[in-house]
């Protein structure tokens, strides 16, 4: 269970700085919520801890070992051992349920991946759509399948980028329960991206609250209730 | 590193050899203009009547992309803002005259004049030209303003009507959101109207391009040829670069695989008269020049048929044979130019294309010329490749840009996915991008396919020896040939070309619906 560290980071996207000296860390095998409002750089930092983007400026590291620093990409994405849930889900169209969880298990023998996918399937509980396409899904299965697409390669770190942001709240409680009992039996680092600190207070072991491309406070749902920072009382309506 | 190393030369190869091959023979034009040993002949082409014929090219060009562009608009306001019977049948009837050469419009619409009047003198005219601009260019701008207007987010129209009536609606709201698409229009009409040398040449008209191409082949004078081809060639890159950004992306070179957001208004009392409008519009851009071609066909000797056939049988054949070897060439330098503009975002091979796209064909036709006459490139010169290049110069851009807006339409995260998951990238392009990209792939060949086919202007200039396209062959022949024999030559060119728009019609039906996952 790795921990996650950004150690002075600049980032810009063309002219638009978005992340500047911005230092944190992110607890090994727990749930951090990263909350803030929209464009804050809340998915910059998600992107860059998977190697979709490289730093201008600065290290991140993955259980001690820098995987980017100072505009270079050391370890690319797909030796992070991280899985990446978008916004969007990026199922992919043209895929089946059972093609889009298969499609990463490349190196393994035809028949270990079919049990692999299907076990996957059952414990998510849309094994019966597994010759389905995307569109075919309803939006809560969408949102089963790209969790389970990530998790089947288990990796160590998990970055979900408001993965739940357009589903209704019951869904939403019942698949965040399903999360946290796949972080226990998994034991993955888990960051999670919101902008609703309703979802965030229910979700995280603990919360780093950004502004502006900087953290404003990190620490538990009590301490960010307890917070006297004015910026989080103010967003988080307390 | 090495993925590095790849992106690298996926990025810059294909610009050089894009600029060494298509850019570099337009610089050479530019500079033996420049090098002229005189002033006298390089500004041979700033006297009256050079000046007069601009103006009038000029004026003709206008008109005609006026017309157009008003034609398409109506249409495109019917066909994709009202709901209405038969838009699909609509839509593609009235976008076929856009896929038939101009010149078999040309020579329809001369046997409708003699057959309606007795003579076809008043077509040999610059309303005659005009008329047949009109005809031949309006589905442009239907296609580039359907697309602008069904790409209005319905909420726009809705939060106006709920303050404004419809009519102020349509020019507070609607209007300002197509002005650029409203503007490419007119100016991509004034500049193929402008370029267009088959039409006034099949008239005898005298226009600014016709004149270019007399310069050169017939009077041998290319100090003037090439100082007038570089004044066209200004005027093009003048009238470009009002909206080159929009033009750069054309967003209406694309297919569409999703259902667009935007608002549909219902017309009941009006519908009698809307299919009325379109139903006179298609008699006058497809029924009544096909029907003009085979009465006129029939006009003479039965013996026209076979003559023509005879005639026209091997020239027919090299014809779909460079036209599949075009298509090719087109499809794979599209998808390759697209993705490196829309994922690597290099925008200078596109640009590259947007220029020889807007280029003249006479212009394009001459730099080839004075820069591939060379015993060193005789292998491009002396043989089909130098028309397969002249071909990727006027239809490169067309197939870039289908594919381009067709990569738009997939997310980036598609991919990234895919590549946090350890997927090889040459993997992702094939099992994600390619599947994906089907229809505007499919879209690009056709288009590519029956462009090629039916290309005169720069045809004309560089085909070499044993090497006659249909089109080049109606040209030559129709000079001095009975007219029934050029109407049935043009007929059977018309066939071929409706054959294969039929063929490929079928083949997309059925993997559109292959391909087709929202």
């Amino acid at each position: 269970m790795p921990e996650i560290t950004l150690e002075h980071i600049a980032h810009r996207y063309s002219s638009k700085q978005v992340l500047e000296g911005f230092t944190c860390s992110f607890g090994a095998g727990k749930t951090t919520c990263l909350l803030g409002p929209s464009g804050c750089g809340k998915t910059t930092v998600l992107r860059l801890i998977a190697g979709l983007e490289v730093p201008l400026k600065g290290s991140i590291s993955i259980d001690d070992q820098i995987v980017s620093k100072n505009g270079k990409i050391l370890v690319p994405p797909h030796q992070r051992k991280t899985g990446f849930i978008f916004q969007d889900l990026a199922l992919w169209p043209h895929f089946t349920v059972f093609d889009q969880i298969a499609f990463g298990l490349r190196e393994w023998k035809e028949k270990q991946v079919s049990e692999k996918v299907l076990g996957i399937l059952e414990l998510f509980g849309i094994k019966d759509q597994v010759k389905k396409y995307p569109h075919q899904l309803s939006g809560g299965q969408k949102q089963m399948v790209a969790i389970a697409r990530s998790i089947v390669l288990q990796p160590e770190v998990l970055l979900m980028d408001e993965p739940l942001a357009n589903i209704d709240v019951t869904l939403k409680a019942t698949i965040l329960r399903h999360l946290q009992s796949l972080r226990e039996q998994y034991r993955f680092t888990m960051l999670y991206v919101t902008h609703d600190h309703r979802e965030a207070m229910q979700t995280g072991d603990s919360i780093s609250v950004m502004n502006a491309g900087k953290i404003e406070v990190s620490g538990t749902v009590q301490q960010m209730r307890e917070s006297s920072n004015e910026f989080v009382k103010s967003f988080i309506h307390l | 590193m090495g993925r590095k190393i790849v992106r690298h030369i996926i990025r810059v190869v294909p610009s050089l050899l894009l600029f060494l091959l298509l850019g570099l023979p337009l610089i050479v034009l530019l500079l033996q203009w420049l090098g002229g040993a005189e002033r006298s002949v390089l500004l041979s082409f700033m006297n009256r009547e050079t000046l007069l014929l601009v103006g009038k090219s000029l004026l003709m060009a206008c008109s005609a992309a006026l017309l157009a562009t008003f034609t398409g608009t109506v249409c495109a306001f019917i066909l994709y803002k009202l709901r209405f019977a038969f838009t699909g049948i609509y839509k593609l009837a009235l976008l076929l005259p856009l896929l038939i050469s101009p010149y078999i419009f040309a020579v329809a619409w001369k046997d409708g004049f003699f057959w309606l009047f007795g003579n076809n003198a008043a077509i040999y005219s610059e309303v005659g030209v005009i008329l047949i601009h009109t005809l031949v260019f309006f589905p442009l701008a239907m296609l580039i303003m359907g697309s602008a207007l069904s790409r209005i987010d319905a909420s726009y129209e809705e939060a106006g009507l709920m303050v404004i009536p419809f009519g102020k609606m349509l020019v507070k709201i609607v209007l300002p959101l197509i002005r650029p698409a409203l503007t490419i229009s007119f100016l991509l009409i004034l500049i193929f109207s402008l370029s267009d040398f088959s039409v006034p040449a099949f008239f005898g008209e005298r226009t600014f391009t016709t004149e270019i191409f007399t310069q050169f082949s017939a009077l041998y004078n290319f100090p003037l040829a090439i100082g007038q081809s570089v004044l066209l060639l200004f005027v093009c890159l003048l009238l470009m670069l009002a909206e080159t950004r929009y033009l750069s992306d054309a967003p209406f070179f694309s297919v569409s695989v999703k259902g667009s957001g935007s608002k549909k208004y219902k017309m009941r009392n009006w519908q009698v008269f809307l299919h009325g409008l379109l139903w006179l519009l298609l008699i006058l851009v497809l029924l009544m020049p096909v029907l003009m071609l085979v009465i006129q066909s029939l006009s003479g000797k039965a013996l026209f048929f076979s003559e023509a056939w005879m005639l026209m049988r091997s020239a027919a054949l090299q014809s779909v044979k460079l036209a599949l070897w075009s298509t090719l060439l087109l499809t794979s330098v599209g998808l390759w130019m697209a993705y490196i503009k829309e994922r690597l975002g290099n925008r200078l091979p596109n640009l590259l294309l947007l220029l020889t796209f807007i280029v003249p064909s006479t212009v394009l036709g001459i730099a080839l010329i004075k820069y591939y006459n060379l015993p060193v490139v005789n292998f491009v010169y002396g043989t089909t490749a130098i028309l397969l290049l002249a071909y990727l110069g006027k239809f490169g851009f067309i197939a870039s840009r289908i594919i381009g807006n067709g990569i738009r339409q997939i997310p980036v995260s598609l991919e990234e996915a895919a590549l946090v998951m350890g997927i090889p990238s040459w993997k992702i392009f094939v099992k994600i991008n390619l599947p994906l990209l089907f229809p505007s792939l499919f879209a690009a060949f056709v288009l590519s396919f029956i462009l090629s086919l039916g290309e005169l202007g720069v045809t004309m200039l560089v085909y070499p020896p044993g090497t006659e396209q249909m089109p080049m062959k109606i040209f030559t022949i129709s000079a001095n040939a009975p007219q029934a024999l050029t109407s049935s030559m043009t007929l059977i060119s018309l066939a071929v070309t409706v054959f294969f728009i039929g063929v490929f019609f079928l083949c997309g039906k059925i993997l559109f619906k292959k391909f087709r996952y929202a």
